[in-house]
């Protein structure tokens, strides 16, 4: 039950903050500039409306900026803002001495970042439906989709994005707690993913764990064959980093 | 017997290899009362304040926080506890009532508290207004509400008085001085100077290099100073009067110029003039020095 209030405090403490805003931005981002693309190019519209693919090219477009680029970006960004808030509000101390757990208090935080990161997911996709549905209700040619909605694809390929940006969440959060400065866990974020782009090509690319969502979106429109299972490795990068983050935040000498 | 809201034993710490922070202190906070932590900056003061809320790691000695020893009953212990240690620690961006909510889920205290506590500190009408562009003051008044919102039993304020100007200073004396009287809640706030807190303090604690150089009731202080006061004979002959002093079987302090004395009765005082007057001696004027607590602990941090 305290985690649920500790939840809900932490909750609270991301109104008006930039991570939230992100999250928003972020959803939307893409979805937007592919409606804008689609009535812009307006012409081409009443052909793809009828198209059996139009659903998934419109998934595998909208994700071509996002999962390499905007997703990395967007966690790294929104993790580091949120531990950020009790740095720069000097409200550790505060924090810490109110009644509850340490592993409470980091769990709680922690899943702050991952609901935002599960509520950027739903408004990502609910911005691609619009993106597919607003065009064609707006251009006089072309109708409503033909093509039925591949929920289980979307619902999977969500599930495996989600997955990837774990071990993400979990190096910057553990990165983020422990340094005061912002630049820091931004620096390292930006480093990491500026190596994990480098790495795309190379056999052993796999072993960086900024590189999943990146690995996911050219796996899925067969640019990339993988022979190892990279779900399972985000999923084991998660749960380690996490395990050290944890280590570290409870052993802290000064805790405020 | 005293029962005591805060006792340490012992009590020492060292942030690195190099000389401790902290030297065994045996810190005895009676409950009910408003306990001055006093000493220079530097002295230990927020040090230890942190070791009782638990920011830092106790290395040496024990805590014990209404009777229980802090580290095995730390949630059970911080319930009743509200603190401010140094500068206010408010969400800027969060406006006062929004910063309470955020205590109010974890304390469980009725929604209503907040308003309460909001009007008891003189913050009712911000309404919108974000804490980050609040003054000093308000800032400070809001994180005496964060620190009192759950009705706590000790309430732990390291210099809350900073920053403050001196309108803000009475008024947070008072609000302090209320909660105390009112809710018989156990005040322990720090401070360099003596001045700010010896209208507030029932107990105080001087601290300096580590070490406790004085704790007792603030009478006890004051009894303190009266045994530091002086006595001056000012006379024409203070050969003749020291002498007459001693065959009384007072030893003085001083003679530069006038002949100081320590604190005697006043019928001894008497006594004297008499003997001298008797004697001869032109005796000009007879003045008692006291010192003030200032000087009393500016006397502590210095031997």
């Amino acid at each position: 039950m305290q985690f649920i209030y500790s939840f809900q405090s932490e909750w609270l403490k991301k109104k008006r903050n930039l991570a939230s805003w992100l999250v928003i931005i972020g959803g939307f981002f893409t979805p937007a500039i592919l409606l804008i693309y689609s009535l812009v190019y307006h012409s081409k519209l009443a052909e793809a409306s009828v198209a059996p693919n139009f659903w998934y090219r419109l998934w595998e477009n909208s994700w071509e900026s996002m999962a390499i680029f905007l997703l990395p970006m967007g966690v790294i960004l929104s993790t580091s803002l949120i531990t950020q808030i009790e740095f720069r509000n000097n409200t550790w101390k505060q924090l810490h001495t109110l009644p509850q757990n340490l592993t409470t208090i980091f769990f709680s935080k922690l899943s702050v970042i991952i609901v935002m990161m599960l509520q950027f997911f739903l408004l990502f996709n609910i911005g691609v439906y619009l993106a597919g549905v607003v065009p064609c209700l707006l251009v006089k040619d072309a109708s409503y989709p033909k093509a039925p909605i591949p929920f289980f694809i979307f619902l999977r390929d969500n599930m495996f994005y989600f997955i990837d940006c774990l071990p993400i969440i979990a190096l910057q959060y553990l990165i983020s707690l422990q340094f005061k400065n912002f630049l820091v866990p931004i620096g390292c974020g930006i480093a990491l993913w500026i190596l994990s782009v480098a790495v795309f090509r190379w056999q052993y690319g796999y072993l960086i764990p900024y590189t999943y969502c990146g690995f996911h979106f050219l796996e899925n429109i067969g640019k990339l064959k993988l022979s190892v299972p990279i779900h399972v490795l985000a999923f084991g990068w998660f749960v380690l980093f996490t395990i050290i983050s944890y280590i570290l935040y409870i052993t802290k000498k000064e805790k405020g | 017997m005293i029962s005591y809201c805060i006792e340490t034993e012992n009590l020492s710490y060292k942030f690195s290899e190099s000389e401790p922070v902290l030297n065994n202190i045996n810190l005895q906070v009676p409950q009910g009362s408003i306990y001055g932590f006093l000493g220079p900056n530097g002295a230990g003061k927020t040090t230890t304040l942190r070791l009782l809320l638990g920011l830092l790691k106790k290395q040496e000695g024990t805590i014990k926080i209404f009777c229980k020893e802090f580290q095995a009953n730390r949630i059970e212990v911080l319930k009743n506890i509200g603190s401010l240690i140094e500068s206010p620690s408010i969400y800027a961006h969060l406006t006062a009532i929004e910063n309470l909510e955020v205590l109010q889920k974890i304390y469980r205290c009725p929604k209503s508290r907040i308003q309460e506590v909001l009007d008891i500190v003189g913050l009712s009408k911000t309404g919108n207004k974000k804490a980050g562009q609040f003054s000093l003051g308000m800032k400070q008044r809001l994180s005496i509400a964060v620190a009192i919102l759950h009705n706590p039993e000790l309430l732990i304020l390291d210099e809350p008085t900073n920053g403050l100007d001196p309108n803000g200073i009475i008024e947070m004396r008072e609000l302090l001085k209320k909660l105390n009287a009112g809710n018989k809640t156990t005040i322990i706030i720090s401070s360099h100077l003596l001045a700010e807190i010896e209208k507030l303090v029932s107990h105080i604690g001087v601290i300096n290099k580590g070490k406790i150089l004085f704790q007792g009731t603030l009478d006890e202080l004051r009894w303190k100073q009266m045994h530091n006061s002086v006595i001056y004979f000012d006379s024409n002959d203070i050969d003749k009067t020291k002498e007459i002093v001693l065959a009384n079987g007072i030893i003085p302090l001083s003679s530069n110029g006038q002949l100081a004395l320590p604190l005697i009765e006043k019928e001894i005082i008497a006594k004297l003039n008499k003997q001298l007057v008797e004697h001869g001696v032109e005796v000009y004027q007879i003045s008692t020095s006291q010192k003030d607590l200032e000087s009393i602990f500016i006397d502590f941090i210095n031997t």
